[in-house]
């Protein structure tokens, strides 16, 4: 394979012990996602062909918080729509515990949040989050769902419909939908891509909060660097032409994360740093 | 004023305009005994020797019309379904629907009174002239499930069987509505039509009798409570669809 330098294997590389304590915290579950030498490839027209991923080897311990960010068209969409099966790779092979992402989906242990909320408008907020039971074909846990949206604190909205709630209330519903059956992956394409800037910085507060109650392995596709920061283990940078793994951050800030750390020395650091990657792969693309 | 108000105003407007005019035109007998004014059409309708005649007449037709909306809708949809599910039989299902469609119900009507009996086929060519606007309705509304939705029931691991009740039906709600709306003021006018080639009562044996025996204001009656009925009918429809629209989308 080539590109070597551009791969990296957290496990192989071996990673210091405190990072990796932080990438594979206790109390996980299930999740553990290795991808190996996978492409994909799109046929635009006849005989013409866009290569969207090439030679992506990612492994994602389980119960981790991983970001993958980079500039638009590098793939990290479409790896998120791989890992979920929606997109089957051309090349290489995608095991999620052992098994293909469709066997996952088939368990129905993978929630998935969308850069729309996807909500269907003729469902009130407790009818959506309790869809996957649905789909599932499990009894709804009446108190599962009333604690998840207690957890996104829609306590008193249970009956309203999306089209009446704000975009960021939308998101938090999307968000407590995903984490309805308590998956062992959850994946997020760009949730609060299009929100205002405070709501989405109060959400990512939420959604760190949440995560250090659940640690369930999580995949986050975002165009922000200070999100990726904030929320995870490991920031991994994507460039584009074909899409590839440019380079792999670690981020050891300490847990719970808090709103505060954004001003601190380390995690300017890093912002810095990661901007710098993606200023790399804006300019690889070209 | 809202768009509504205004649209609603034009309507009247242009109603009243046209009623204006024919009356008018029948008051002044610009065309002879063949155009009677709408108030002696009213009053022939309110007329104690011609109300037992016309109000069982517009019974009828109603019951004919609706029972052939219910069944050519009902066949459009399942058609449509099948349409959705069958991806292989697709062009199929299109062509034999263009086809029916293509079938002139006035051609037909005189051998569908022979299979189907005079009384039945008012009934069958109402569902004749339903089948195909709702068909096509019912076809686009299958679809019309976002693209995101669709992702989503995949994700979460929904079968054909949940994917179609849980998000393509709701999904198509408004489109069949948008059906219904199409589809019932032809099933009057089928029903009308099938009336005409001996049906024992309705709206068209009363225009196709009064038409032979020259009773113009009659004739003229039984049109303009066709013409009302159809009304009628797309008016209950849009008052369905408005009432669910805000349910569904």
């Amino acid at each position: 394979m080539s590109d070597s330098g551009l791969r990296v294997d957290v496990w192989e590389k071996g990673v210091t012990s405190h990072a990796q304590t932080a990438l594979n915290p206790p109390g996980s579950r299930g999740g553990h996602i290795v991808l190996r030498g996978v492409d994909k490839e799109f046929s635009i027209r006849r005989r013409q062909r866009f290569v969207a991923l090439h030679d992506i080897d990612l492994e994602i311990p389980a119960g981790s918080f991983v970001s993958l960010i980079g500039p638009s068209g590098c793939g990290k969409s479409t790896l998120l729509r791989i890992l979920v099966g929606l997109e089957a790779p051309t090349r290489g092979s995608v095991l999620i515990d052992g098994a293909a992402p469709r066997e996952l989906v088939q368990g129905h242990r993978v929630g998935f949040a969308f850069q729309e909320h996807a909500l269907l408008p003729w469902a009130n907020v407790v009818e959506n989050i309790a869809l996957p039971f649905h789909l599932a074909k499990r009894p709804i846990d009446q108190h599962r769902v009333a604690d998840l949206v207690a957890m996104i604190g829609l306590n008193g909205f249970e009956g309203s419909r999306p089209k009446q709630l704000s975009g960021g209330m939308r998101q938090r519903v999307a968000l407590a939908r995903a984490l309805a059956l308590a998956p062992d992956v959850l994946l997020l394409d760009e949730p609060f891509g299009a929100l205002d800037a405070i709501t989405r910085r109060h959400l990512n507060v939420e959604l760190g909060r949440i995560w250090d109650e659940t640690r369930v392995t999580t995949v986050l596709v975002t165009h922000a660097v200070d999100e990726a920061v904030l929320l995870s283990n490991e920031v991994v940078v994507m460039s584009r032409g074909p899409g590839r793994i440019l380079r792999r951050v670690p981020i050891s800030l300490d847990r719970p994360r808090t709103r505060d750390m954004i001003a601190s020395p380390v995690f300017q650091r890093l912002q810095v740093e990661l901007e710098e990657a993606l200023d790399e792969a804006e300019s690889a693309a070209r | 004023m809202s768009t509504r108000v205004s649209m609603a105003l034009q309507y009247a407007l242009g109603t009243a305009l046209l009623l204006g005019l024919w009356q008018m035109l029948g008051a002044t007998a610009a065309f002879g005994q063949t155009l009677p004014s709408l108030s002696s059409v009213l009053a022939t309708i309110g007329s104690a020797t011609e109300r037992p005649i016309l109000a069982p007449a517009v019974g009828a037709t109603a019951l004919s019309a609706l029972a052939g909306l219910a069944i050519g809708g009902g066949c459009a949809v399942v058609a449509a379904a099948l349409r959705y599910s069958l991806q292989f039989a697709r062009e199929g299902i299109d062509r034999s629907a263009a086809t029916v469609h293509s079938i002139p119900g006035i051609g037909i009507a005189p051998v569908l009174t022979l299979a189907l009996g005079r009384a039945t086929t008012p009934i069958a060519l109402a569902a004749l002239a339903t089948f195909f606007p709702v068909y096509i309705t019912a076809s686009a509304a299958l679809g019309a499930a976002q693209s995101t939705h669709q992702d989503l029931f995949s994700v979460l691991g929904a079968s054909r069987l949940q994917r179609l009740r849980r998000l393509q039906i709701p999904a198509a709600v408004p489109g069949l509505l948008d059906a219904l709306r199409l589809g019932a003021p032809g099933a009057v006018l089928g029903a009308v039509l099938g009336e005409w080639f001996g049906a024992p009562r309705g709206l068209g044996l009363v225009i196709i009798s009064s038409a032979q025996n020259y009773q113009i204001v009659q004739m003229w009656a039984a049109s303009l409570l066709t013409t009302l009925l159809s009304v009628l009918a797309f008016a209950v429809a849009s008052a369905l669809q408005f009432a669910t629209r805000r349910r569904f989308r």
